[in-house]
């Protein structure tokens, strides 16, 4: 509840700009729809119809590359509160991560607003979607842990963090559909987290979108992996980090 | 009975060095990946207790060792080895008002402060009228901090922290604040508390505060805890260290 009112206190900030939050993945999407449906035309990457199979990935993109990219900045911010908070520390990580899943939240309309353009109405697999965001969720709090307790330890880290996830966006299936790799490639492309994730958001409307259930259980292993990785670093790093505040 | 504890407390932390050389010659080396941050020994095996109703200054001649002690206390900080333990909380006083932001306003940043300190909203919503009354600043309530008198900030942070609902204090350089109708509020209050059976550890730039609050001075010198008695004894201690040049 805290975090709540943490939340609450930053978005009042960003209350002007809160139609942000739905131009810019829309801008996105049809930047690349534009691009990779109507100028390179008849190239068959990903499935039909283009412009919301491009949605449904990139708002959870934009909600992942957000949060982690928020999560390199997180203790610098705190400093100043850190030396008096007798919160636990990773309230923080708690909070950044909260304020970008509510952005998330918000920007929904667009992929309402594109099954409306396509007319293009979802299975029964959609039930799908809650758990992807339930399980994307997760993840983003466990790297929100890793990436901002290493941060504080290496400056440097916020860079190389913004060039991962540059090529996390092509080597995710986000402008592609899983289909289009090669299936040798399938088990390998799993352990990227965002395949499994990305593909459960998918399955709603494209149920042969989903990859065979070992690529998912590798996906969802590593993810995970991170999130316990996250967990111990930051446990480790907890005393480093209180010092730098 | 003992509320805080140190036990063979040690920490080291990390400071900016001071550069030398001209700029160029300082690109140069950071780009060499020379980093300016080092780690300085603060405290080496620190060990003392404080009682229930003590008041206790901590008498040194480095900001970072008393801060750092604070923070120790209050459990914002930890220590590379031993321990620190506490059977109460403390509110730690440091720097509050440096966490408000401008741009909320007075309640917002009442809401914020006493939730990073571990109120809960219903709590703080209860203790609201209290709070702004003591900092008198009901009618700033709704407005801006931008827009509120320069000595708000520390004024709230004052009345926060005295609305904790704890019976230790760690002050750290908070004692003198805002004007001086203000300041002999906050000192009755605090005056008050210490009747009542609170404790306090004091951290603070003048001696005068130490000896108007403080029966325990812990000396420390070179983060080393060198005398552990009264308060006159240990700023004495500390004149006279300042007096001989270090090394001698």
């Amino acid at each position: 509840m805290l975090v709540l009112r943490d939340l609450q206190q930053q978005y009042t900030k960003f209350r002007l700009g809160y139609l942000w939050s739905l131009l810019e993945p829309l801008g996105m999407a049809l930047v690349l729809w534009l691009v990779f449906s109507v100028l390179l035309g008849e190239r068959a990457l990903g499935l039909s119809p283009y412009l919301l199979f491009l949605s449904v990935a990139i708002l959870p993109w934009w909600w992942f590359t957000k949060s982690v990219n928020a999560s390199t900045r997180i203790f610098r911010r705190a400093r100043g509160e850190l030396a008096f908070a007798t919160l636990p520390p990773q309230i923080w990580v708690m909070r950044t991560v909260l304020s970008s899943s509510v952005e998330f939240v918000f920007s929904l309309p667009v992929i309402v607003l594109a099954i409306a353009l396509t007319r293009d109405l979802p299975g029964i697999y959609i039930l799908f979607f809650p758990v992807a965001i339930f399980l994307q969720f997760l993840l983003l709090y466990g790297i929100g842990l890793l990436v901002s307790s290493l941060s504080v330890v290496i400056p440097d880290l916020a860079r190389v963090v913004k060039i991962v996830m540059r090529a996390m966006f092509y080597l995710s299936p986000i402008l592609y559909s899983i289909s289009n790799i090669p299936q040798s490639l399938h088990t390998i492309a799993a352990i990227n987290p965002l395949v499994g994730i990305l593909g459960l958001y998918r399955i709603g409307w494209w149920p042969e979108e989903h990859t065979s259930a070992v690529a998912l259980v590798i996906s969802l292993s590593v993810a995970a992996g991170l999130f316990i990785a996250g967990i111990y670093t930051f446990h480790r790093l907890k005393p480093r980090l209180l010092k730098e505040a | 009975m003992s509320i805080i504890e140190f036990a063979n407390v040690s920490l080291t932390m990390p400071r900016t060095k001071r550069r030398s050389g001209s700029g160029r010659k300082q690109r140069l080396r950071r780009f060499a990946g020379e980093t300016s941050r080092t780690m300085v020994p603060v405290l080496e095996d620190v060990t003392f207790a404080i009682n229930q109703g003590d008041s206790v200054a901590i008498v040194s001649g480095k900001p970072l060792v008393r801060t750092s002690l604070i923070r120790l206390a209050g459990g914002t900080l930890i220590p590379d080895s031993g321990f620190v333990s506490r059977t109460q909380i403390v509110v730690p006083m440091i720097a509050i008002a440096r966490a408000m932001g401008p741009s909320f306003t007075i309640r917002q940043n009442a809401y914020l402060v006493g939730g990073l300190l571990g109120m809960k909203p219903g709590e703080l919503a209860e203790k609201l009228p209290a709070i702004i009354e003591f900092a008198d600043l009901s009618n700033y309530l709704d407005r801006h901090l931008r827009g509120a008198p320069s000595s708000a900030r520390q004024r709230l942070a004052w009345s926060i922290a005295m609305a904790v609902d704890a019976h230790v204090y760690a002050i750290d350089q908070m004692l003198v604040v805002g004007e001086l109708e203000f300041r002999q509020k906050c000192w009755s209050a605090v005056d008050k508390l210490r009747e009542n059976g609170a404790t306090f550890l004091i951290s603070s730039d003048g001696a005068k505060q130490y000896r108007r609050f403080c029966d325990r001075g812990l000396y420390f010198e070179q983060g080393v805890l060198i005398a552990d008695t009264t308060v006159p004894e240990a700023l004495a201690l500390a004149r006279k260290a300042r007096r001989e040049p270090l090394g001698e």
